[in-house]
């Protein structure tokens, strides 16, 4: 389901969120503010046992290495396969 | 004096909201997910849980305060309506509230409005702003006792009155932990973690050790008090009186991230305290023993505050707790036989004796201190307990599945 080129996996524990709006400040395009709980939604996820994770291609990697540096709780992990 | 002061407990979970209760207070403060001052604590209640709270304290005539008092941004004001449409629906006594786009929505929708400490308010003319919005203030701390009688007398003398047409009612922070800043106006951990105590994220970079470097040799100085920034805690039980005398009628009690226990046994003393004081019965020899029981629970050493004057705070010299007790959890709960008053446990950890003090918490229970008379472990009458058995004593109140069993241990000074 994801294209060999997308070889960045974005996690969040999205139930530790404080909303604070760090991530969406650095990389709108993959993250936005839920009017539902107050919370931020990582977008294109899939959750599985509370952890929401999706891949994208590295051209997103700065942006969101920004946000995973920048958030207060630690629930935004990056990495490169 | 005959006045009734009214006794606000802190609640981080249904174990300390049962503690509470159980434990005379007469309201209760306590945040929803993540839009509240303790915003990291893990145990906040959610929105689903508000029906409960409201039922299990109506009954006993205890008020309930839902605590949305971060600042506000413009993605938040979508779950800010949310939630306080939700406290209307539930039937929560009011909002502690510091962000004005809440005190708005709250006022529109007829909720009450209770002003949060980190709106600091200083002065009267602060109060008389807010009068057109709040029914209850909560004073900053660090106002002095003098200030505190000077506001309380205008409040009084030029009938500034609420939404609902009474007087304003004064609260004072009672007990409990302090800021080193002017309570809500500090960045240290915004500055350094980017988590915002504002946004109720506080990393309590001030509870830390520090040392100063001289950038020029690159000597490193130890800072004489080694916790500069960590002030004690607040403590008001030796001059309760006096505080009352102010004119105050709420005493809010600090520590929603503090386990039930602690809330059981601050609120029982200042319960106690506080109608000693109508009665006329408070003395020396009480302080002296409440005293000794506040300090069995979480304390970082006990000060006045701001109130008695004090020209600088006063600095604790240890990290963490300075309590004189501390809880081992040994097991949990299995069963309860209502007739002879016996529960049942399963020892998990470490063993108990005849003698020793436990401490029984759960989400229904709240919390039960008391001691081990008489022990049986895996149906035989024994003296000592060991890891892996079931046992069971005698206890006076119902325990429960969900209750987790400590042994209280003195802690070496």
């Amino acid at each position: 389901m994801y294209s060999p080129n997308q070889r960045v996996v974005i996690s969040h524990h999205r139930k530790r969120c404080i909303g604070c709006n760090y991530c969406v400040e650095f990389a709108p395009e993959r993250w936005r503010m839920s009017k539902k709980d107050g919370k931020v939604t990582l977008l294109g996820a899939e959750e599985k046992k509370g952890v929401y994770t999706t891949r994208v291609t590295e051209e997103e990697y700065d942006n969101n290495a920004k946000a995973a540096h920048a958030c207060p709780m630690n629930i935004i992990h990056i990495k490169v396969l | 004096m005959s006045r009734k002061i009214e006794l606000m407990a802190p609640a981080g979970g249904f174990d300390a909201l049962q503690a509470a209760i159980d434990n005379g207070a007469d309201s209760v403060y306590f945040g929803v997910d993540q839009l509240n001052m303790r915003a990291r604590a893990t145990m906040n209640f959610t929105l689903g849980d508000l029906e409960e709270i409201a039922e299990r304290c109506s009954t006993k005539g205890v008020k309930t305060y839902l605590t949305l008092n971060t600042i506000i941004y413009d993605h938040d004001l979508s779950i800010v309506k949310t939630v306080i449409n939700r406290v209307k629906e539930a039937g929560i006594s009011a909002v502690i509230a510091s962000d004005q786009a809440v005190i708005g929505y709250a006022r529109s929708q007829n909720v009450e409005v209770h002003i949060s400490t980190q709106l600091n308010v200083t002065n009267v003319e602060t109060v008389r702003f807010y009068s057109l919005f709040a029914d209850v203030m909560v004073l900053s701390r660090e106002l002095s006792l003098r200030q505190i009688k000077s506001i309380c007398d205008e409040v009084k003398k030029e009938n500034i009155c609420g939404p609902n047409g009474k007087p304003v009612e004064i609260e004072v922070f009672a007990h409990g932990a302090l800021c080193m800043a002017v309570s809500g106006k500090c960045y240290l951990s915004l500055h350094t973690q980017n988590s915002s105590a504002n946004r109720g994220a506080c990393n309590q970079n001030c509870r830390k050790q520090y040392k100063v470097i001289d950038l020029e040799d690159g000597h490193e100085l130890e800072i004489d008090n080694e916790y500069i920034m960590s002030p004690k805690d607040l403590c008001t039980i030796d001059f309760l009186d006096e505080l009352i005398e102010s004119g105050i009628s709420v005493l809010k009690i600090e520590g929603r991230g503090r386990a039930p226990e602690y809330v059981a046994t601050v609120i029982k003393c200042y319960r106690e305290a506080i109608d000693a004081v109508n009665d006329g019965t408070y003395t020396k020899e009480k302080v002296a023993v409440w005293m000794s029981r506040l300090e069995t629970v979480y304390n970082r050493g006990f000060w006045g505050g701001y109130y008695l004057g004090q020209q600088l705070g006063e600095w604790t010299n240890k990290s963490g707790s300075s309590a004189t007790q501390k809880k081992v959890y040994i097991g949990k709960g299995e069963h309860y036989f209502p007739k002879p008053k016996i529960g049942q446990f399963k020892l998990e950890s470490h063993s108990l004796k005849i003698g020793d003090k436990i401490l029984v918490t759960g989400p229904t229970t709240g919390v039960i201190e008391t001691e081990v008379t008489s022990l049986m472990a895996d149906d035989k009458e024994v003296d000592e307990a060991f890891k892996g058995q079931e046992i069971t004593l005698p206890i006076e109140k119902m325990i429960r599945a969900s209750d987790r069993l400590y042994k209280l241990v003195d802690v070496q000074p």
